[in-house]
């Protein structure tokens, strides 16, 4: 049985994120009164943008997939004490496999589009797994290793766009592209069974496979690491590498393991895009998705439950930017300025409430 | 009677859920060494905190040389001339000691350093209080004893009258205790007055003048050394009477369990920390290491217990050459670790008691069935039975391990190694920073161990500790086994002697 004191703990471990919410919105409001604009307009806008009718939340729901993602892909590697930094590279290498998977494969829609997500992941871990032999081998920081890998891959995927992928059709785009992906690779939208249910989701909002992909990797995740030994064996490792190899855990194992992993994850991110949006590859997909996991993983608390709400957080905050820009005086930036600062906060109340609640719970002990 | 130089009177402290401090009135005169003994969690830290500046006391007062004093903090106790010397270092390895001695006090002329005069201060405390140490060295490359020196300079150096010293000597080889309390001795015939705090009560004994013994936050008895007795102190601090001197059943050897043969490794830095070193155990038998720290204990034991990498040499367990085995294959085999340092190896601390309890047998059943999916229930359960049979102390075994005392976090590790019912039991330092009753407690495992028929590898500092419980002594020294000893032809002193190199016989 629970007792009080340690339901209050929990709390109380769990209250940063919510406290850091709540700290930055004041700064927001503090900031648009000095910008000369009335806060009750500002927070109508953004209501107006995220949650006034079932389509505008379900397009925050739709922006948050790839964010949860990329967090999810984070938080794994940094259970198991990696900091993959190269998200963002294995996702662009991820995203061009599975195009390509999804270009070239004549296959029925059943397997084609499992086929799709497979090369992708392959995708996203073939990208981490020369920064993470170069950890484990060679001692090398995967910091600097994947931040490094990011530009390769960049370069690379323009290269492969440019030249010999290349599939622009003159006359409709001059923007550097491949060909269209097949039919039957494409992923097709949800919407229709949303509405079954009576959610009223419109049809330029997508809500496609991707969704579905996401929600099946954070239950694969989330078994993974509360459930499984491999999972106990990351977060050990994540907490402490001397005492992993004390208790015999194979600690470059458990670490090339989780990257590769984090790789596979990683190269989910850009399937929405490629594949329900666009439908062909370009270089310019989205950028920066993969360091916004970053931050989704650490307000997340890198679990991942705790990433469905930061990553719900990060969609919310986008499209409320768009309505503050929009309907107020208020630029699209600031949204950017209140995500930095949300992060600081969360972090250092976060630190603080930890070290409240492990005095407590020595106090308990005693 | 001299004024007294700090008087605490009905000093109560309560946190949340516990009375650390309950009416505790402690006094120190000059010249004196007043000894404050009790288990951890009895209150002696949050007394010393309180004396710190660090906390605030709900009640109670402080006297300093008769004057009233309210300690907001530890600049205002540096200021009324308390100084505490923590048992871990505050220092910064890179800089010197004459820099990490001024530090925040540095004498400067418009911003240029002005080493001289501090100096000369420092080369004159040395002198006066028997603290060998060169001002200009590098603190990175001084010993854990010479580094304490610093600690002590420092405080020293702004003005410290009253100095309260945390288990000083835990991390002290035999010589540099005797060395600290020479410097002791020459401290209170200044006329400081000096607070020491304790587990080893023949230490208390042999230098404090008077004794405080405190229990669950109280002041249980305040006696002058001449009326106290190694067994009296440790009833007061445990509550009932304890039995220091653990009895041992008669020596039975049995077959030899672990043989070490020629092992040489070579550190990282590319010399020999352990040096053609060759020493047997046997079943049903405790082979005690002694040596002073940094003698290749560590290699040694990394050695048997994680397959750490020789040069050359053997490790066999049981007559099977362990050769290149990892960790796992050793536990599989039959070895069970009590590590050096519990925090960093030994357990993961956010981690609950539970999981920190199958740590290590966490990739076996029941903890983890076929498919590797763990078994929650079972982990809880086996804990439950385990923190039952070993007596640990904790609210539940959901409690994080990082929540528990000393003591018991100790326990749980010493429980958890003890129960893999391994053929061999590598236990190093067992019983450090670890109170009277854990440290009984975990002695009678470890002969418990012996009396199943398991080998014992016991690597210890603490020299009375190894006299008590080994079969036999082997010293190291410069990474190989330079004397061994029967149990009862152990002298202290000559084993003592052996740890430093000296021999009768060399």
């Amino acid at each position: 049985m629970r007792s009080r004191g340690s339901v209050r703990n929990t709390v109380l471990e769990r209250a940063a994120p919510f406290i850091g919410f709540l700290a930055s919105a004041v700064v927001l409001v503090a900031i648009v009164i000095v910008l000369g604009e009335n806060p009750g307009r500002a927070f109508e806008a953004i209501y107006k943008f995220t949650f006034s009718n079932a389509a505008k939340a379900a397009q925050v729901l739709s922006v948050s997939i790839p964010y949860y993602i990329s967090g999810l892909a984070v938080a794994l590697a940094f259970k198991a004490g990696v900091f993959n930094m190269g998200v963002e590279g294995q996702y662009f290498v991820g995203g061009f496999t599975a195009a390509l998977a999804g270009i070239y494969l004549k296959l029925p829609p059943l397997i084609h589009i499992p086929i799709v997500v497979l090369a992708a992941m392959l995708g996203g871990a073939l990208w981490a797994l020369i920064p993470a032999l170069l950890k484990v081998r060679r001692g090398i920081h995967e910091v600097i290793t994947t931040i490094l890998f990011n530009n390769i891959a960049v370069a690379l995927v323009t290269y492969f766009v440019n030249n010999p992928f290349s599939g622009i059709q003159k006359g409709v785009s001059l923007e550097p592209q491949t060909k269209k992906i097949a039919a039957s690779a494409v992923f097709q939208k949800l919407n229709g069974l949303f509405r079954a249910v009576g959610w009223n989701v419109p049809d330029y909002v997508y809500l496609d496979y991707s969704l579905i992909v996401a929600v099946v990797m954070g239950l694969v995740i989330w078994f993974l690491l509360s459930r499984t030994r491999s999972g106990f064996e990351i977060r050990a490792v994540g907490t402490s590498i001397d005492v992993s190899r004390y208790a015999g855990i194979k600690v470059k194992k458990v670490q090339i393991g989780a990257f590769l992993a984090s790789g596979a994850l990683a190269g989910l991110i850009g399937l929405q895009e490629i594949f329900a949006i666009r439908e062909f590859y370009t270089y310019s997909l989205a950028s920066g998705l993969g360091f916004d996991g970053v931050a989704i993983s650490l307000i997340g608390r890198n679990s991942p439950i705790g990433v469905i709400f930061s990553a719900g957080l990060f969609g919310f905050l986008r499209q409320a930017g768009y309505g503050l820009q929009l309907f107020t005086k208020v630029p699209n930036s600031v949204t950017y300025a209140i995500q930095g600062l949300m992060i600081l906060f969360i972090v250092v109340i976060n630190e603080v409430l930890i070290r409240v609640v492990r005095a407590l719970r020595k106090k308990e002990a005693l | 009677m001299p004024e007294a130089l700090l008087a605490m009177r009905g000093i109560t402290k309560r946190f949340p859920g516990v009375t650390a401090n309950d009416g505790v009135s402690f006094d120190l005169r000059p010249g004196e060494i007043h000894a404050l003994v009790g288990e951890n969690g009895a209150g002696k830290t949050t007394l010393m905190k309180i004396l710190y500046g660090l906390h605030h006391p709900d009640s109670g007062s402080i006297e300093i040389r008769g004057r009233p004093a309210s300690i907001r903090g530890p600049r205002e106790a540096i200021r009324l001339g308390i100084g505490m010397v923590h048992q871990h270092f505050m220092l910064f390895p890179p800089f010197s000691v004459l820099e990490n001695v001024t530090i925040g006090e540095e004498s400067s002329v418009a911003g240029i350093l002005k080493p001289a005069v501090p100096r000369r201060r420092i080369r004159a405390l040395v002198e006066e209080n028997r603290l060998a140490v060169d001002p200009d060295a590098k603190v990175e490359e001084l010993s854990v004893g010479q580094q304490q020196r610093v600690e002590i300079l420092k405080i020293l150096y702004r003005g410290a009258e009253i100095l309260v010293f945390d288990e000083p000597t835990a991390v002290l080889t035999p010589q540099e205790a005797e060395d600290l309390f020479r410097t002791f001795r020459e401290m209170v015939r200044q006329g400081k007055g000096i607070i020491f705090i304790s587990h080893k009560l023949d230490e208390v004994l042999a230098i404090a003048d008077r004794i405080t013994v405190i229990r669950q936050g109280r002041v249980v008895e305040t006696m002058d050394r001449a009326s106290a007795t190694k067994p009296r102190i440790a009833e007061l601090m445990v509550g009932k009477p304890v039995l220091l001197d653990v009895e041992r059943p008669p020596f039975q050897p049995g077959a030899v369990v672990l043989e070490i043969l020629e092992l040489k490794i070579r550190s990282s830095r590319g010399y020999l920390v352990v040096d053609g070193l060759t020493l047997s155990v046997r079943g049903g038998e405790i082979y005690g290491v002694a040596g002073v720290e940094g003698n290749g204990q560590t290699e040694l034991v990394k050695a048997v217990a994680e397959g750490l990498e020789a040069e050359s040499g053997r490790v066999l367990l049981e007559g099977r050459d362990l050769g290149r085995c990892g960790v796992r294959e050793r536990r599989a085999r039959g070895i069970a670790h009590i590590p050096e340092d519990r925090q960093k190896e030994g357990l993961l601390l956010p981690f609950s008691l539970a999981w920190n309890i199958a740590l290590g047998r966490h990739d076996k059943p029941p903890y983890v069935s076929r498919l590797r999916i763990l078994n929650e229930k079972a982990v809880r359960e086996r804990a439950r039975a385990t923190i039952e049979r070993f007596d640990i102390r904790t609210p539940s075994e959901d409690t994080p391990a990082n929540a528990l005392s000393g003591g018991n976090q100790q326990k749980a590790v010493v429980a958890r190694e003890i129960e893999t019912g391994a053929r061999l039991l590598v236990a190093a330092q067992p019983t450090r920073g670890v109170d009277i009753g854990a440290t009984e407690f975990i002695h009678r495992q470890l002969l418990q161990a012996r009396a199943d028929g398991r080998a014992v590898l016991l690597v210890s500092a603490d020299l009375d500790e190894l006299l008590a419980l080994s079969d036999r002594i082997g010293v190291i020294y410069k990474g190989r086994i330079v004397r061994e000893f029967d149990h009862d032809r152990a002298a202290r002193e000559e084993v003592g002697l052996a740890m430093t190199g000296g021999s009768i016989h060399a």
